[in-house]
């Protein structure tokens, strides 16, 4: 339990990594999107969620390099590739809440400025605040933690698997999402889907989000537990 | 002396390779070893298995009794630094040391530093921007201070300067004469660990070639030089591992021990004597290996036809 405690502190030494560089990301997206919003002359409301996504690019890249660097070195300083996983992914986790903690303050000062005076929105998207803050909150932090386990799974594919590998599972899942989208035009199910979404809310689709993330932990970590540094 | 590495029949084959070809061996606590051999022929695959880094393809590998593979009792004790050792992204050396602080029980920071000034190591560079001598500085200063109970060096000089290779060498022996612990090297550079090693490993093919104490191993070759004639006679009914000619002087390098009287012989034949290094040896023993091994390969073709 220690030495799992300290795979969290291991990834947290260099703090750029998991704080830093995706807040300074975000920062720097909000700033552009406030100067899109000055230039946008439209008394309309508008939303900047370009933005929003922006750190989580960070966060998929952070996921690579977690698998491809920071786990040889691990290997070095003999940690097993357990306390090493679980560790990692308190960290993601921890730095995922730091992203939804951001997006809640940017929330909260946009609610407070009218969107900075010029009625543009990149956090506070009415949807994503039906659910109030908590709704808020998790769907950021599952998207945040989604983006990281993607990046850490993928290149524990291509570690173990090879480039050809990763890009036939991209391929397959690319194929499975448009599966589902021809069985839901066909089926004419999109009005149902709709109702769906609606009746989960931003909270409950987050949770589902969560869930679906929570699996690929695991799947990530039975791949995991037999790859090379 | 206690056995801390006991290895049985381990095999590790990849695709189109045999990289370990059921090696058995046993590794005594607090005693410096060398693993000898040429590139690709099993030495960083036997080490990475050792500490659970890669998987066997069969045999076994127990370490203070126990498998390694996701064992903290035992990985806790054990260091492995590659030679081309990666560290997380941005960071800086720094950042490397203070979290191989956090898992090494016996990390000793005045140590550390100090090897720090030794090596004059940049500490706020980040490590991808390091030279190569810099970067293996990093995983020579985590392998000594760690002081872990078996610690393994995998070709740690690489890029290293000839100041700094002997810096090495004698931080090593200091500490170890202090702090006993298992220190498992491989080198190329054969005659500059030669009097670090107490006991030597030579690995070709996948096999053992040598498992033996390096002092026993100084006195089982010898080079007798002079008149082609008086060399060959000489040498007849020994094993002669190497044979050189130029002219009417010949050298052969033989197994087996000289006593006295033969020595003494050798000198009123009116030939030279002369020492066999290490690095002679291992490398005249790894070729003679590899012929004998393509001879029997070449036999076996016969038979074939």
């Amino acid at each position: 339990m220690r030495r799992t405690l300290n795979v969290i502190r291991l990834q947290l030494i260099n703090r750029s990594t998991f704080l830093w560089t995706p807040a300074i990301v975000l920062g720097a997206a909000v700033a552009m999107s406030i100067l899109v919003y000055v230039l946008i002359p439209s008394g309309e409301p508008k939303y900047g969620i370009a933005a929003g996504q922006a750190p989580l690019w960070v966060f998929l890249s952070i996921g690579i390099s977690a698998m491809t660097l920071t786990f040889p070195f691990s290997q070095a300083i003999s940690i097993t590739r357990r306390e090493f996983f679980l560790g990692t992914m308190a960290a993601a986790v921890l730095g995922s809440a730091l992203m939804g903690g951001l997006f809640l303050i940017g929330g909260a000062l946009e609610k407070a400025t009218g969107g900075y005076g010029l009625n543009g929105w990149t956090f506070y998207l009415p949807w994503l605040w039906e659910a109030g803050p908590v709704g808020a909150f998790a769907v950021y932090f599952t998207l945040a933690l989604f983006f990281f386990v993607m990046g850490f799974t993928g290149a524990t594919v291509y570690k173990r698997w090879g480039a050809v590998t990763l890009t036939t599972a991209g391929v397959g899942l690319a194929l499975v999402v448009i599966g589902l989208v021809f069985l839901a035009t066909r089926l004419e199910l999109w009005g149902q889907v709709g109702v769906g979404v609606a009746q989960l809310g931003a909270f409950g689709l987050a949770l589902c989000g969560l869930a679906a993330t929570v699996a690929l932990m695991g799947v990530s970590f039975l791949m995991f537990r037999r790859t090379l540094p | 002396m206690t056995t801390v590495i006991d290895v049985q029949n381990l095999t590790k084959r990849y695709k189109d390779k045999l990289a370990l070809d059921g090696v058995s061996l046993t590794i005594d606590e607090n005693t410096i070893y060398g693993v000898l051999g040429r590139n690709g022929a099993g030495k960083t695959t036997l080490m990475s298995i050792l500490t659970a880094q890669n998987f066997a393809t069969s045999g076994d590998a127990l370490v203070f009794g126990e498998r390694p593979y996701e064992n903290a009792r035992v990985l806790s004790r054990i260091c492995f630094v590659r030679e081309s050792q990666k560290y997380p992204d941005e960071s800086t050396p720094t950042h490397a040391f203070r979290a191989a602080r956090l898992f090494f029980r016996n990390w000793d920071q005045e140590f550390a530093e100090r090897l720090i000034d030794d090596f004059q190591l940049p500490m706020k560079t980040r490590i991808k921007k390091l030279s190569r001598g810099q970067l293996s500085a990093v995983g020579v200063i985590i392998g000594l201070a760690s002081r872990a109970e078996i610690t393994f060096f995998d070709e740690p000089y690489l890029g290293l300067d000839a100041v700094a290779r002997q810096i090495f060498y004698d931080r090593l022996l200091e500490d170890y004469a202090e702090f006993p612990r298992t220190i498992i090297l491989s080198s190329h550079l054969i005659d500059e660990v030669a009097n670090l090693i107490e006991k030597v490993i030579v690995i070709d093919g996948g096999r053992i070639l040598l498992d033996e104490d390096t002092d026993a191993l100084r006195g089982r070759a010898a080079n007798v030089i002079g008149d082609a004639t008086k060399v060959e006679a000489w040498a007849q009914g020994r094993e002669v591992i190497h044979r050189e000619s130029l002219g009417r002087v010949t050298s052969v390098t033989v197994l087996g021990h000289l006593d006295a009287a033969e020595r003494a012989a050798i000198a009123a034949d009116g030939l030279d004597l002369a020492a066999v290094s290490l690095q002679q040896l291992v490398v005249r023993l790894t070729q003679n290996a590899s012929s004998s091994a393509s001879d029997t390969a070449a036999t076996i073709t016969e038979e074939v036809h």
